[in-house]
């Protein structure tokens, strides 16, 4: 009990919880949907994800304050794609919280004329692009960590010349997929924060993706794609040495 | 900004912050109905209010946790006033947020059958009893420090000549019994006591702070249960200064009273 005390303690490990909460009432609602006399407890299912996700928002509040801040940490960054890309990133997400506390301004009800779907869209969006730097610099780390190991298995193939029999002409195509996979396996082995945000942006993009009608999917998918990046997020409040670094 | 991101990390500081809010609100919405403000205005206000009511609710959801552990904690305590006053208090605590967990399941149509008044009644039950919890414990330590206050006091008047008192105060404050039981003389100690308060209060901030922070609280549950109607106006100030004091003692973490 200590440590989901710990937990819960700090604001983001609550808001990932009720996050996640939110998420899997989408994941029931769409799993329950179908089914004959389970009116009531999708209602019910309903009503929650609304409540907490209503709720969410008292977390969200101020937090421009904290994109800012982490725009002028990466700027500081010393590699360039990952300078470039998180700053833009960064800038993306301190307009997506400018337009989320407009969304807010609007549910409470102190400003009344706010066009919501067009805030929305434009939240949205800026989100998806966000969430599309984060991807693409985790991407450019990936690849890095991909070379790291390439370059470390040849230096211990030449300083240990092995026979092994050569692979035949028409497996070349498929051989090349299998160690770029196996490549791909190995790098984001050794570095389980990089693999869990690279898992964690790609099941986020999920939703401004059918926000923005970019790629229709259903509210299972999207559920189950909130509810697996809400655990990532848990994760990584529970144990800060598997956040991704930016250095 | 710095300060800003450290301090709404904490979800405690998040939910005073909204709670200062929801009772900033409830002054505005009371002050704004004695002046005759439009109905318009009022009617955002109490909006406001009840959004943000709804919302600390889901921000409250699982302090029961934290109020079970504390207590858990409170039970190793040395001193058995202060261990069971304590242990109580947040024993108390923990029920009042299972209620107001109840509560919310009703707002949020989790729960339809659920009794709001009933179970909002229960909630500041529970509250009271703590805050009464809180505020045995505030007086214990202030009478313990005014003893050793005084003892102090006593021994250094004993040992120097004038010191800060006149004489003839000194031989009453050192001394004990009275001569005879005459009102100057009651009027006197009554002074005394209340000047050694003032000393011990000043001299504990923490201490002071929560003396105050409790008593500001007791007039909420006092008004919501109908022992003591003050008014939603005195209610919302009582409510802002609390959040205001609790705010602080988040801040500054030396501020807040150990254990």
């Amino acid at each position: 009990m200590d440590t989901f005390t710990r937990f819960t303690n700090q604001t983001q490990g609550r808001d990932r919880l009720f996050r996640a909460i939110q998420y899997t009432c989408m994941l029931l609602r769409y799993l329950l949907e179908s089914k004959a006399d389970r009116e009531k407890v999708v209602m019910k299912l309903k009503k929650l994800e609304s409540s907490v996700s209503s709720g969410r928002k008292w977390f969200r509040l101020g937090n421009v304050v904290h994109a800012v801040q982490a725009t002028q940490q990466s700027i500081r960054v010393s590699d360039l794609v990952p300078r470039l890309c998180l700053t833009i990133a960064n800038l993306n997400r301190v307009i997506y919280f400018v337009c989320d506390t407009i969304l807010w301004v609007r549910s409470v009800g102190l400003v009344a004329d706010i066009n919501k779907e067009k805030w929305r869209k434009w939240a949205a969006r800026h989100y998806y692009y966000s969430l599309l730097l984060n991807i693409i610099r985790d991407v450019y780390e990936v690849s890095l960590q991909m070379e790291q190991i390439a370059q470390e298995k040849a230096k211990r193939e030449k300083s240990m010349p092995q026979n092994h029999l050569g692979p035949c002409i028409a497996d070349e195509e498929t051989e090349w997929l299998q160690s770029f996979l196996l490549l791909l396996f190995r790098s984001l082995r050794k570095h389980p924060p990089l693999l869990l945000d690279t898992v964690k942006n790609l099941c986020d993009i999920l939703n401004p993706l059918d926000q923005l009608g970019i790629y229709k999917s259903n509210s299972g998918i999207i559920g189950l794609g909130g509810l697996l990046s809400s655990i990532v997020g848990m994760i990584t409040v529970a144990y800060p040495q598997m956040r991704l670094r930016t250095c | 900004m710095d300060s800003w991101v450290r301090f709404s990390a904490q979800s405690q500081a998040r939910e005073r912050l909204c709670r200062a809010a929801q009772y900033a609100c409830s002054l505005l919405g009371h002050a704004l109905q004695k002046h005759g403000a439009s109905p318009e205005l009022q009617k955002q206000i109490r909006q406001l209010e009840g959004h943000l009511s709804l919302g600390r609710k889901l921000l409250r959801l699982g302090n029961s946790a934290d109020a079970l552990e504390s207590a858990k904690r409170a039970v190793h305590l040395s001193d058995v006033v202060l261990r069971f006053c304590i242990t109580v208090s947040h024993l108390n605590r923990a029920l009042y947020f299972a209620c107001d967990n109840v509560l919310w399941a009703g707002k949020a149509g989790l729960a339809p059958f659920v009794d709001q008044e009933k179970w909002a009644q229960r909630s500041f039950r529970y509250y009271l009893f703590s805050l009464i919890m809180n505020l045995s414990r505030d007086a214990y330590e202030i009478r313990l420090l005014m003893e050793q206050e005084s003892s102090t006091c006593g021994r250094r008047l004993k040992g120097s000549a004038g010191g800060t008192l006149g004489g003839g105060e000194a031989e009453v404050a050192v001394g004990g019994s009275a001569p005879g039981g005459s009102l100057p003389y009651l009027a006197l100690q009554l002074r005394l006591q209340v000047l050694l308060l003032a000393r011990v209060l000043r001299g504990h901030p923490p201490l002071l702070l929560d003396v105050v922070r409790n008593t500001c609280d007791l007039f909420i549950p006092l008004d919501k249960l109908g022992l003591w109607r003050c008014g939603p106006g005195v209610v919302g100030l009582c409510g802002l200064v609390s959040s205001i004091l609790s705010i602080l003692t988040l801040l500054c973490p030396w501020l807040r009273l150990k254990p």
